[in-house]
């Protein structure tokens, strides 16, 4: 039903829209999770989801990124994350306020869909004491908790809603092995996709070679974290030589299909707009680049 | 082989549809005939979302109910959500009233770290729904440390537009005036 109802809608915009070409998009917004408590933050994820409905542009699939921080392991069997005011979130909380995101953007949905995003990062993962083992398990039910609330969309009618996972991975902040281990434990529960919102760090600006970049990465491990298994890669363009950088890593992908970008992640205050930095990437990629900018500060 | 074969044939369909609706998906339609094959099923998922809900009742919102967060140093140890390429951290700080949250991280520019000294801010308004990012660079300090800053619950509001005392590379004291942001001699 819902690839019937999403059939006839598409070709009803594409019969509005005769010229057809890719665009930067209007950006959309990505939060940062300060929380305090479990109920505070399912009141935060609640606003985020109708903010973001209220204000989509567009009639197409958005992506509403929510970070809730570093990816943690928090006890023997619970994951979860540290969000950005020191505060421990389990995935049960976290599943919990993505479910009233998911309120959230019904309630106050106007146009268009969404695909509601749980993210965390890498930062620090092997400071805080969490083993390889650890990560894939991290990634495991990252995507577990995203399919957990697929269901929750499905069986509460949202059918303009699905969602998946995210991940800001930087070099600069753990390891490639332990971080590649996200990607693989998302892969190996199967369900959703794991788009990378991070950087390549030091990666080469040019050159065809497997260049290093910072933290003992090479431009492969990126092109491994953004793109293999279900991973999706929605770059940090802030500045041009990130653009340029990510090129080399797209120019360097030999795994599973043809490598193109999801998007970009954007922010405001620093070198290049939102705009500016989706351009920056497509003129480098023509064609490659889809049209999303996830944007913080936005 | 057959069914795979479908669900790549069915996702560059309805994504090269999806593009004229303002969607994403296109470009993994365009991309050698097809979406990568441990991603085509998650990407059909995603072709499949419809623009309303068959469900029209609204849901009872959660209470709502400010949850303020004293004036807080942040230390090397809690996470910093400004990628490195913009800011290398030396330290930060967080305070919110439950309505309005501001975070100033304090280090120095991502790709010029041994002289440019930068501070990010990034403030929320949880009752509009809006948030900021402000960079604000210091010049040729060496990178930034904050070293006095309000505390506690008894400024969750007032530090906001407060001041914060930072110290250079070199020792030199600034202030960041975050009411007029602005960053100067202290």
């Amino acid at each position: 039903m819902r690839l019937v109802v999403a059939t006839v809608a598409l070709i009803a915009g594409l019969a509005l829209s005769p010229a057809v070409a890719l665009a930067a998009p209007s950006p959309v917004t990505a939060w940062y999770v300060y929380g305090s408590s479990p109920s505070g933050l399912a009141s935060y994820a609640y606003a985020r989801g109708c903010d973001f409905a209220k204000s989509e542009p567009g009639s197409g699939l958005r992506l509403l990124l929510v970070d809730f921080g570093a990816a943690r392991k928090l006890s023997s069997s619970t994951w979860g994350a540290i969000d950005f005011s020191n505060t421990t979130f389990s995935n049960s909380d976290i599943l919990a306020a993505l479910k009233r995101a998911a309120d959230g953007y019904h309630n106050c949905h106007v146009r268009g869909s969404v695909d509601i995003l749980y993210g965390n990062s890498n930062y620090h993962m092997s400071d805080s004491g969490m083993s390889n083992t650890d990560a894939w398990y991290a990634g495991y039910h990252q995507s577990d908790r995203s399919q957990d609330l697929f269901d929750y969309q499905t069986s509460k009618g949202y059918d303009s809603q699905t969602s998946d996972a995210a991940s800001d991975m930087e070099p600069s902040w753990d390891g490639p092995l332990i971080t590649k281990q996200l990607v693989n434990g998302d892969a190996g529960q199967g369900w959703a996709l794991y788009y990378d919102f991070g950087s390549a760090d030091g990666c080469p600006q040019s050159g065809s070679s497997d260049g290093p970049c910072n933290n003992g990465w090479h431009a492969s491990d990126v092109g491994y974290v953004s793109f293999h298994g279900l991973a999706m890669s929605l770059p940090e363009i802030y500045y041009s030589a990130l653009a340029n950088q990510w090129t080399v890593v797209r120019k360097l992908w030999n795994g599973d299909g043809d490598y193109y970008f999801a998007g970009v992640t954007a922010s405001t205050g620093v070198g290049l707009t939102p705009t500016g930095a989706w351009n920056a990437l497509n003129s480098l990629n023509s064609g490659l680049v889809d049209s999303e900018i996830a944007c913080f500060g936005c | 082989m057959l069914r795979l074969l479908s669900v790549k044939r069915a996702v560059a369909v309805l994504a090269g549809l999806s593009l004229a609706a303002g969607g994403g998906m296109a470009v993994a339609a365009a991309v050698g005939g097809g979406a990568p094959a441990d991603k085509a099923a998650a990407l059909a998922r995603h072709v499949s979302v419809a623009t309303t809900d068959s469900n029209t009742e609204q849901v009872a919102p959660p209470e709502w109910k400010p949850e303020p967060i004293p004036a807080r140093m942040l230390s090397p140890g809690v996470p910093v959500p400004i990628a490195p390429s913009v800011l290398q951290v030396r330290n930060g700080w967080l305070v919110s009233d439950g309505r309005t949250l501001v975070a100033v991280y304090a280090g120095a520019v991502g790709d010029d770290p041994s002289s440019a000294g930068r501070l990010v801010i990034v403030r929320q308004d949880l009752v509009d729904g809006r948030q900021t990012v402000h960079t604000l660079d210091a010049g040729p300090t060496g990178a930034l440390a904050i070293t006095a800053a309000p505390l506690g619950s008894s400024v969750e509001t007032s530090a906001q537009t407060g001041s914060i005392l930072l110290r250079t590379d070199e020792g030199r004291t600034l202030r960041l005036d975050l009411a007029a942001g602005t960053v100067g001699s202290g």
